[in-house]
């Protein structure tokens, strides 16, 4: 017998549907799911290595072009080293060139990556500019991408997990344990995120997974606290009671039954999250801390191009990364205010 | 009749002074010491001072100079002592300096950084909050609501920089570093800088808040008794709807304090946060403990302050 497939009208499907009528949380959504695409897809994408480095272009503004010649690598074949030249020419089996500042040389084609002209030379054109070691500035924004959502997704599922954890041990039980954990919750929440994030920064030292781990435990205590209030009200609706009458363990209880039921401000709040994580790793990065060089980080980017904004000199290497970072967390806003909307249209601004 | 007087003095007392909030609090407190003392790089804290060439005796030394030779619970113990006692945060390991020093003698500059730039976010904010709920949905509104999202969406350094751009190196209106001690116009950038993202939050807050209140019945009702429009406007929703602007305030002081401290990094202003952000590179970490700890300590008490403020204003909040 053929089942027939009963649509229950769920409080995530229509939250679904109010989230499709609203347009900015659409455009919000469209352009993080395009981020995330360019970011898995950056080497697809991109014209470089993001740390490649061309230092005779260095610090050049946006749309700058200028010939290079690929020159074999013996260390790494798949990788040429790269020689910026103003002009060249084959002159029998060797190429003679004039790199930018006038000199001029000879080298053998032999030593050139690639059997002829086109695969030995080119003259791409750098969209953004380069930076202050000839790095292409597109190519660093777009890896810039991947390590900014990936710090969102990751430190914000540190977060989730933490404050998950707590927020309903301090819901379901009540009594001491909520005591003990509100404490620590008051604890870190007397601490403003950022200057957190940078306390544990210093104390877990600088690199990747640190940046990860810092941003994650710095920002828990907003989930821990909605959870917590969320459990105190689930906790008194029936359908809880018949969990007890029917013998169902606290774990169940706790994440098949509650948990479900609170999910829509912990996804607005995790949103709000994310794009605080990002900002959060463009200001470790700004001021030293976070993600090393020569990884392309956004906060990086700002700050190396901060001491040419003073000179007057190429703003493109400020402006760019702050514009990506903008973009990227206009559009989290943008969704998170809709999702806020859609799971709660009682609270919607008007 | 003075019974009367005395026991509403009694209930004002314990309303301002509650033991149990002030019990509370006091723990709190230990709770934000404690864990501002584990604010110290990975590792030896003075083989990482001293560099990897060191030798072993020079690290012993610096070991004992920074009281790591003992246990950890009377290291901890020692540090929360020194601090309620004589409010000591330890020295400066790059300069030698008290860090309470230090402390005190920068704090002008973070505290006028700070405080007017909350004034003028507060004042401005308020102010387009209610232009903006006033013609809800108008092309005001609409102007006032994105420009804010893109406020709140950049973080103040990003602003920073672009101000910087703008109106430091394009314009040349202001100067783009430096302190007062040169002239005010060096206060401008950097407090209007740090103004932007709290001025975005509280237009936010004030313009649903006033549209909650006009939505409400006595509103309705002041309009009904023929009021001028105006009038029912400021005097019957503005009062009401500014409760929610004052705890986004007050919540919002520490938040700007830390952002203060990038302020003044960008804008090389000579304030706490300038210091502890330099003292970063050296991993001068008693200076770094000294500002986290100072931030800590004033948002819990500004919490506390507006929270008795809170139970001061609204009698359904005070004790009984």
């Amino acid at each position: 017998m053929k089942q027939s497939k009963i649509v229950v009208d769920t409080p995530s499907r229509q939250a679904w549907r109010r989230l499709r009528k609203n347009p900015g949380a659409l455009i919000g959504m469209i352009v993080l799911t395009t981020m995330i695409f360019m970011a898995v897809a950056a080497p697809l994408i991109t014209p470089f290595s993001p740390t490649v480095q061309i230092l005779e272009y260095s610090v050049k503004p946006a749309g700058f072009s200028g010939k290079i010649l690929y020159k074999k690598n013996s260390a790494n074949p798949d990788q040429p080293s790269i020689i910026a030249v103003e002009s060249f020419s084959e002159v029998g089996d060797s190429v003679h060139y004039t790199d930018p500042a006038g000199q001029p040389y000879v080298i053998p084609t032999s030593m050139l990556q690639g059997a002829n002209k086109d695969e030995w030379s080119a003259e791409p054109t750098f969209l953004l500019g380069t930076d202050r070691f000839g790095r292409d500035m597109f190519t660093r924004l777009v890896y810039g991408m991947r390590i900014s959502l990936s710090v969102g997704l990751i430190s914000e599922s540190i977060a989730l997990i933490i404050g998950i954890i707590l927020g309903s041990l301090a819901g379901y039980f009540r009594g001491g344990v909520d005591d003990v954990i509100m404490w620590l919750v008051n604890v870190v929440w007397s601490f403003p995120t950022i200057l957190l994030v940078v306390a544990f920064s210093v104390i877990l030292g600088k690199g990747y997974w640190q940046t990860f781990v810092a941003i994650g435990i710095s920002s828990w205590v907003d989930i821990a606290r909605i959870v917590r209030g969320q459990f105190f009200s689930i906790r008194e609706q029936e359908y809880i009671e018949a969990t007890r009458a029917m013998g169902f363990g606290t774990v169940r209880t706790i994440f098949r039954h509650m948990l479900p039921n609170a999910a829509g401000p912990i996804i607005v709040l995790a949103t709000a999250g994310f794009a605080t994580a990002i900002i959060a790793e463009a200001s470790l990065s700004f001021i030293g801390l976070g993600v090393q060089p020569p990884t392309p980080s956004w906060g990086q980017m700002i700050k190396d191009g901060y001491g040419y904004i003073a000179l007057g000199t190429n703003w493109g290497m400020t402006l760019f990364p702050s514009i990506a970072m903008a973009i990227a967390v206009i559009s989290l806003n943008l969704f998170g205010d809709g999702l806020r909307d859609a799971f709660d249209p009682k609270t919607s601004q008007r | 009749m003075a019974k009367n007087s005395q026991s509403r003095i009694v209930a004002l007392l314990l309303t301002v002074f509650n033991p149990r909030k002030l019990f509370y609090t006091v723990l709190v407190l230990l709770g934000v010491i404690i864990v501002t003392f584990f604010i110290r790089p990975p590792g030896d804290p003075a083989r990482v001072l001293l560099g990897q060439r060191a030798d072993s005796a020079s690290v012993q030394n610096m070991r004992v100079q920074l009281g790591l030779d003992k246990p950890l619970y009377t290291q901890i113990g020692m540090y929360i002592y020194n601090i309620v006692r004589h409010g000591d945060l330890g020295k400066s390991i790059a300069t030698q300096r008290s860090v309470r020093e230090t402390i005190e003698e920068r704090l002008p500059a973070t505290a006028l950084l700070a405080v007017s730039s909350i004034l003028i976010a507060t004042i401005l904010g308020v102010i387009l909050g209610v232009i903006a709920s006033w013609r809800a949905n108008s092309w005001v509104d609409s102007l006032t609501m994105s420009t804010s999202l893109l406020g709140i969406s950049l973080p103040a350094f990003v602003v920073g920089l672009l101000f910087v751009l703008v109106f430091g190196v394009v314009l040349e209106w202001f100067p783009n570093s430096g302190y007062i001690d040169r002239g005010w116009e060096h206060l401008v950038l950097p407090m209007v800088t740090l103004a932007i993202r709290p001025l975005s939050i509280i237009a936010r807050v004030t313009r649903s808040s006033m549209l909650d209140v006009l939505g409400q019945d006595y509103v309705r009702t002041a309009r009904a008794k023929g009021l001028s429009s105006i009038r029912v406007f400021m005097k019957h929703a503005l009062r009401n709807a500014l409760n929610p602007v004052v705890t986004t305030v007050s919540a919002w002081f520490a938040g700007l304090l830390a952002g203060t401290y990038f302020i003044e990094f960008i804008f090389n202003w000579p304030g706490i946060g300038l210091a502890a952000f330099s003292a970063i590179e050296k991993l001068d970490y008693p200076m770094i403990q000294g500002v986290v700890l100072l931030t800590a300590i004033v948002f819990v008490i500004v919490n506390a302050a507006s929270d008795v403020i809170y139970s001061l204003l609204d009698p359904k909040v005070r004790v009984s």
